[in-house]
């Protein structure tokens, strides 16, 4: 596999080890949790704070089923139960962009139960009008007086450095995700997306250094032609790394993304604007689609062009079981597709796991059927 | 009820409760007419002012989602969720997407269906507020009718707690908008004084609401939840003199049975409160009660749906009742919902609280269990989880219902001595 040789262990530690880590980083700097890539993390680091995603991983939901019904999507399920069980006592608190119904619920349940002490949602506007920008600065104003009273230090040049240093951030990644594309940098998708991860729990500029010394050793790799057939996989969080151990065992080779632990977190890498706040604004309201933000309609020819772009023969879609916006988008998204030719399959992940000999079958049966 | 199947309709028990059939049939018919004479019909979600411009304009409001319920009273809703699974949509979506996307790709035109449907759009709204799967629901509903005119609206979202000035500000221009796409669409201009009129209609037929639901406190209760039906006419008629006339009888009706001391069992044992959507193909579940003395006196979902309006600044009215409608009831605020709950089991003296764990709606469901947990910490009341599914009876068992439900109203007969 091309790019095995490079070392990817300061990601892998940083993922395997984040809990001891950012307990003893949060006795020298406030770190706040954030479910959803429509989080204003640039604000919340420009305050002075470490914005780190919240996780939920695999695990056996215990507390948390005495809180939430089993029809809540196993992301939520599992990060209520981590934090339930402690898991998450080095955050000071979660802020979170209002994008589903269930993460804005889940945040106030973690408010009632978990002791954590702050709790904001940020009501995001749909539209991208004169009206919705001026909106989106009230709400973003609001943060900035909440982040200042939980000891925050903001201002305004510290914003526009955030806004620097996430942006090279997510140029880097994007650079990635075209070196996947273009078959350079093959790592296994665990690999690739535990780079991803590891920058949702590092302080980031320390991920920026990583990244940067990752992508200039991945640049000088040559080309090798693909020895899996060519996939893009769309969904919201995908944390069951075994789930592209399989996909990838069945002869499948995941060449670009429709995830929010993908390329919906990197693009675009930054917006423009007259001030940080403006420019904070315009990339937020030009990100890459995520059906709890976005219409339908907007969002299939998006995906399209992203499928066509990289050359996939097919997509894969990996739902979080009861994952609303993601279910309610498939109707009109796999119809575009199929009319394109470009064949789907839609595997719902549930927090057990318990679907390995199912999805060996169904995968080996998809890519016999692109393979003719 | 028919104690095999999952399914059944409520005895209703108050005169003026018969002549709802013939409003709603009225309301549908309108439609059609409506659509026949030319004029202009618009689909929306209900509970955000819209209604009221509607009226103020002359135009023609369809609630596709309140379609909804009266699919699953005429039992049309196993055919229109076929037609939404061949479609791919998952069983796990809201009953309310699947039955209303199921309908418009299906069954919608056809001879025979009840009230013949709805009539097709000139206008969709679809929403940037409220919970996803409505939003879902129109977007589906624009990709179907492409020629129909879209208008894509978006208001804030916030705990009604933290209203603050901005977000009625967005909320009002976002109502400007909305008159100026109809203005454009529809060539009709707003007449502000027939507006300040509609949201006085409006206001009143809260009042009347208000006041009808404030004679479930007395003991007896001379209405139960099985007349929530009545609903309908402050979904689809607010703002109109037709809603202010029936409402008043309703609250005539009622406040006599109330001074009567006219119950709705003979001897009401148990008061209960019910918490979330009803189940609208089993209605009758709210009689269910009866047999042990119950009654269900008060819910949460009403409430959504009367809210007091600033007459004197009619579009600021409509923005903050746009603002409030959602979250009221939502999971938007823990605690102002939680406060809700334990303010409406004070003030109508309940003994048990009905949490009805509903698949199709999450954001009501959430939250549940800390009120609960509140319910017994703070107001020393029993409570107990039922699990349905306000649109699918699929996700309903009746023998589990009621071996639940039956345990518990015994055990509330015997705290209160009444066994």
């Amino acid at each position: 596999m091309v790019g095995m040789s490079i070392n990817l262990s300061a990601f892998r530690n940083a993922v395997s080890e984040r809990e001891k880590r950012l307990t003893r980083h949060a006795g020298k700097q406030k770190v706040f949790g954030w479910f959803c890539t429509y989080t204003p993390i640039e604000l919340i680091h420009a305050a002075g704070f470490l914005p780190v995603r919240i996780y939920g991983g695999m695990t056996t939901v215990e507390k948390a089923g005495n809180l939430v019904p089993n029809f809540v999507c196993p992301y939520m399920r599992t990060s209520l139960e981590r934090a339930l069980r402690g898991e998450y006592k080095y955050l000071s608190g979660v802020i979170q962009g209002y994008t589903c119904d269930i993460s804005c619920g889940i945040m106030n349940i973690w408010a009632e139960n978990t002791g954590l002490k702050m709790f904001h949602t940020v009501p995001l506007p749909y539209n991208t009008n004169e009206s919705a920008r001026d909106f989106y600065r009230h709400t973003l104003n609001e943060l900035i007086d909440k982040l200042n009273a939980a000891g925050g230090k903001f201002d305004m040049a510290a914003l526009g450095r955030s806004l620097d240093l996430y942006a090279n951030i997510r140029k880097k990644l994007l650079r990635l995700h075209e070196l996947r594309r273009q078959n350079i940098f093959a790592p296994p998708s665990r690999d690739f997306y535990t780079i991803m991860e590891a920058g949702f729990c590092m302080p980031p500029e320390e991920y920026l250094e990583l990244l940067a010394r990752l992508v200039t050793e991945v640049e000088n790799l040559k080309a090798n032609p693909s020895s899996g057939i060519p996939v893009l996989v769309s969904g919201s969080i995908v944390e069951q790394m075994w789930i592209f151990d399989l996909l990838e065992a069945a002869g499948g080779q995941v060449v670009a993304d429709d995830l929010c632990n993908g390329y919906r977190f990197c693009q675009p890498a930054d917006g423009s604007g007259a001030n940080p706040i403006d420019r904070l604004i315009d990339r937020y309201m030009h990100r890459f689609p995520c059906p709890s933000r976005s219409t339908v309609q907007d969002r299939v020819p998006r995906v399209k062009e992203l499928v066509e772009k990289s050359g996939a023969k097919g997509v894969i879609f990996l739902f979080q079981k009861f994952c609303t916006p993601h279910l309610a988008d498939y109707p009109a998204l796999s119809e575009a597709l199929r009319d394109d030719g470009i064949p789907v399959l839609s595997i719902e992940m549930d927090e057990s796991g318990n679907i390995e000999g199912q999805l060996k079958t169904r995968f080996g049966a998809f890519f016999e059927m692109i393979n003719g | 009820m028919d104690k095999t199947q999952n399914t059944g309709k409520s005895t209703k028990r108050l005169a003026t409760a018969r002549e709802l059939q013939k409003i709603v049939a009225e309301f549908y018919l309108e439609g059609h007419e409506a659509k026949k004479a030319g004029k202009p019909i618009g689909w929306m979600p209900p509970m955000n002012g819209l209604i009221e411009i509607f009226y103020a304009m002359d135009l023609q409001p369809v609630f596709p989602e309140n379609w909804s319920p009266v699919c699953a009273a005429f039992g049309l809703i196993h055919k229109n969720y076929m037609t939404a699974e061949s479609m791919g949509f998952s069983p796990d979506l809201c009953g309310y997407l699947r039955n209303c996307v199921g309908y418009i790709n299906g069954m919608m035109g056809e001879e025979g269906v009840p009230l013949n449907g709805l009539p097709e759009p000139d206008m969709i709204f679809v929403p940037g507020a409220g919970c996803v799967p409505a939003m879902k629901n129109f977007q589906y509903i624009a990709k179907r009718f492409p020629e129909a005119k879209v208008f894509n609206a978006d208001l804030p979202q916030v705990p009604i707690e933290n209203i603050q000035r901005y977000h009625i500000d967005y909320a009002l221009s976002e109502i400007n908008r909305i008159i100026d796409f109809l203005t454009e669409t529809t060539g009709r201009k707003m007449d502000y004084d027939r507006l300040a009129e509609v949201v006085r209609l409006s206001d009143q037929s809260c009042a009347l609401w208000d006041e009808i639901t404030s004679y479930r406190r007395c003991i007896p209760t001379p209405i139960s939840a099985a007349e929530v039906g009545l609903m309908f006419v402050m979904v689809t008629r607010q703002g109109t003199q037709l809603a202010v006339d029936y409402l008043t009888k309703v609250r005539d009706e009622v406040k006599q049975c109330a001074e009567q001391k006219t119950g709705i069992v003979a001897e009401e044992k148990v008061r209960l409160f019910w918490d979330n959507i009803p189940l609208w193909y089993n209605l009758g579940l709210f009689n269910y009660f009866e047999r042990y003395g119950g009654v269900v006196v008060a819910e949460t979902y009403s409430a959504a749906w009367s809210i007091r309006l600033d007459t004197s600044n009619p579009l600021e009215a409509l923005a903050m009742k746009s603002l409030q409608s959602y979250p009221m009831v939502s999971c938007v605020s823990m605690q102002r919902r939680k406060d809700m709950v334990l303010r409406a089991c004070r003030d109508y003296h309940i003994d048990g609280v009905i949490l009805h764990s509903n698949k199709s709606c999450l954001p009501i469901t959430l939250g549940q269990m800390d009120i609960k947990r509140a319910l017994q910490e703070e107001l020393g009341v029993p409570s107990v989880v039922i699990e349905a599914d306000h649109m699918d009876p699929a996700n309903f068992s009746m023998s589990q219902f009621e071996d639940r439900a039956g345990s518990f109203m015994e055990m509330l007969l015997q705290r209160k001595g009444r066994s």
